[in-house]
């Protein structure tokens, strides 16, 4: 039985994975519509969506570029499981969590192992659940003094296991690997150029390690150039983990400015409690990258003002796997007064 | 113009060179241990800067027995060759240059780039391997305890204005706006700098990949920064690994004869009742 999409009937959760004919789905943003006034007004028809990145089936917006990479790396013969005969070869990769959640449960699935290299930052459920998928999970700690920007930790020591161990493991490399960007131009940029009937005119998203912004924007720009990209960054030294402060964008190879029409920044501390506005009045339970990317939008639709037009918002994750970080910055959800 | 002990700095492809030389012994220092885990220089050992390298009880310094019975465990003998590498463009590797030449090992090298370099190099080969080294029976026979300042000496420099003091912290911390970077564990009650001390950030001392200035470029560095030639010197941080490596440049480099590092460092002078601190 091949997948049914109408039914939802699918034979793998390889299936559920998003593309042009099952894309993740555009919610129209209502209540916290930045130009609710103006639509109120008649002085705009502004339609704005947030795309349900985690109605993946592993809860990311990483779903696209983890099954790229995974099989660029089964295509090439790179990675295997156990065998009577000959041991396994895994993946290695450095993750602030989402990627490595995709790939530890997509490899599992495979009989591939999987080891993530996280920073300690990183919130203790994306830890968990890295373990939940399978992963061996190696925290690095800068504890003892920080080096800021420098990207070497856990980037270095992905590196160092596929080069020391290199029977062992290979590192698909998210950073540099233009599977990465091409799972963009082949899903999320066709899904929403249908969903939105070719009229989509602003696109916002963060910088990570910019996948996701110079995939859709290639795909975008090529349909129709006048369309807007603009990324949505944190205020330096920022507490929001997954995403990057274009000071921090040199550990990628992904990061394309040409096509980028404006970066705009946003007091990280925004990205929390715009997160829990999603969360409270529109029913969306947004993590905090999409708070900071819904934060963004709302402030270049407040500037500009456009008097029609249609905007859709990357929602990456939902705020489960972020409890920690949500109470950390939001105390007041711990019922701490 | 070259270095001032040229020597002392040795390039990653000397390192592959002298990968089988017996007298040569490889001692990785990093910031967090399981980066040797994954992978390191063949034949390296691993020394942990918090576990290994300083006491357990008091705060200090690892003790002149601790360290001859680590150096004898990891087989080292005063006549090899030592070349330290780690992290974090080798802060704690220069941390344990200091050490061993605190403790008078008399060849002891630094790997220019450290642990990025090496790994960013293709026909550099990185092992998982751990070799079991023959135990050997280390002694000291010298301390060169003029290569560490303490408080005393910090309280001097200030008095009589007769040492440079390098504070060697980022800008934030230096001028007071905060005590430590966020998350940090070690801090202290008061944020500033020793009156004056220039600030000189260690990142200003390297080159994108990690490996340090050229010699004109450093002595500008220093020049512009307000370091008076010939006059004693104390290099400064918060716990004492990144002051190592700006002690390295002034002493190694470019020749600074009397150059100490204060590894005591923020984390004590700042919590110190009564030292006089300035802030701007």
């Amino acid at each position: 039985m091949s997948a049914n999409l109408s039914t939802r009937v699918f034979d793998s959760v390889f299936e559920m994975l998003p593309n042009e004919a099952n894309p993740s789905p555009l919610v129209r943003i209502n209540t916290l519509h930045p130009l609710a006034a103006e639509i109120a007004a008649g002085t705009s028809t502004f339609e704005l969506f947030a795309k349900l990145e985690w109605m993946n089936p592993f809860g990311s917006v990483k779903d696209r570029a983890a099954s790229y990479l995974i099989r660029e790396l089964e295509a090439k013969g790179a990675i295997w499981p156990d065998k009577a005969d000959k041991k396994g070869r895994g993946i290695v990769e450095p993750t602030s969590g989402n990627t490595g959640i995709s790939l530890a449960a997509m490899a599992s699935v495979k009989g591939v192992h999987m080891r993530a290299i996280v920073p300690e930052k990183v919130p203790e459920e994306k830890k968990v659940m890295l373990r939940i998928a399978g992963a061996d999970v190696d925290v690095l700690t800068d504890a003892m003094c920080p080096s800021p920007g420098m990207g070497e930790g856990a980037l270095g020591m992905a590196r160092s296991y596929a080069k020391a161990q290199g029977d062992r493991y290979v590192m698909p490399n998210q950073y540099e690997n233009h599977a990465n960007v091409q799972a963009h131009i082949d899903t999320t940029g066709p899904e929403i150029w249908r969903q939105t009937g070719g009229k989509i005119t602003h696109f916002f998203t963060s910088l990570g390690t910019c996948g996701t912004v110079t995939g859709v924007a290639t795909f975008l720009k090529a349909k129709n150039k006048n369309i807007k990209i603009i990324a949505v960054q944190p205020s330096a030294g920022h507490d929001v983990p997954g995403i990057r402060n274009k000071d921090e964008l040199h550990v990628t190879k992904l990061f394309d400015a040409s096509l980028i029409d404006e970066i705009i920044e946003v007091p990280f501390e925004k990205a929390y409690t715009s997160a829990l506005g999603l969360c409270q009045r529109e029913g969306l339970f947004a993590g905090p990258s999409s708070g900071l990317i819904f934060e963004g939008a709302r402030m270049v639709l407040q500037r500009d003002k456009p008097a029609q037009g249609l905007g859709v918002a990357i929602f990456c994750d939902n705020v489960f796997k972020y409890i920690s970080s949500m109470t950390k910055h939001l105390p007041a959800l711990a019922g701490e007064p | 113009m070259s270095y001032a002990f040229p020597d002392a700095l040795v390039s990653t492809n000397w390192v592959k060179e002298n990968l089988k030389s017996p007298a040569v012994r490889i001692v990785e220092v990093d910031v967090d241990t399981k980066q040797y885990g994954a992978g390191h220089v063949p034949g390296a050992v691993a020394f942990n800067w918090n576990t290994q390298l300083q006491d357990q009880i008091n705060r200090d310094i690892i003790s002149k027995d601790d360290f001859e019975k680590l150096l004898s465990s990891a087989g080292i003998k005063p006549t090899d060759t030592i070349v330290l590498y780690g992290d974090n463009n080798n802060w704690f590797a220069a941390y344990g240059f200091w050490l061993f030449k605190y403790y008078g090992h008399a060849d002891v090298r630094l790997m220019n780039g450290g642990r990025s370099k090496w790994l960013a190099e293709d026909d550099k080969p990185l092992t998982a391997d751990v070799v079991a080294f023959a135990k050997s029976d280390y002694k000291i026979t010298a301390i060169n305890a003029d290569l560490r300042a303490k408080v005393p000496q910090v309280l001097e420099a200030i008095a009589t204005r007769n040492s440079n003091l390098i504070d060697v912290r980022s800008t934030d911390e230096f001028t007071g706006k905060i005590i430590a970077p966020p998350g940090m564990t070690e801090t202290a009650q008061r944020a500033g700098h020793v009156p004056g001390a220039k600030s000189v950030p260690w990142a200003q001392t390297v080159n994108q990949d990690g490996t340090f200035k050229s010699v004109d470029d450093l002595r500008a560095l220093y020049k512009t920064a307000g370091l008076i030639e010939g006059k004693p010197t104390i290099a400064y941080c918060r716990i004492g690994e990144r002051s190592s490596h700006t002690w390295f440049v002034l002493k190694y480099l470019l020749g600074v004869q009397d150059c100490k590092n204060y590894d005591g460092s923020w984390t004590e002078y700042g919590n110190l009742i009564g030292a006089p601190i300035e802030r701007s």
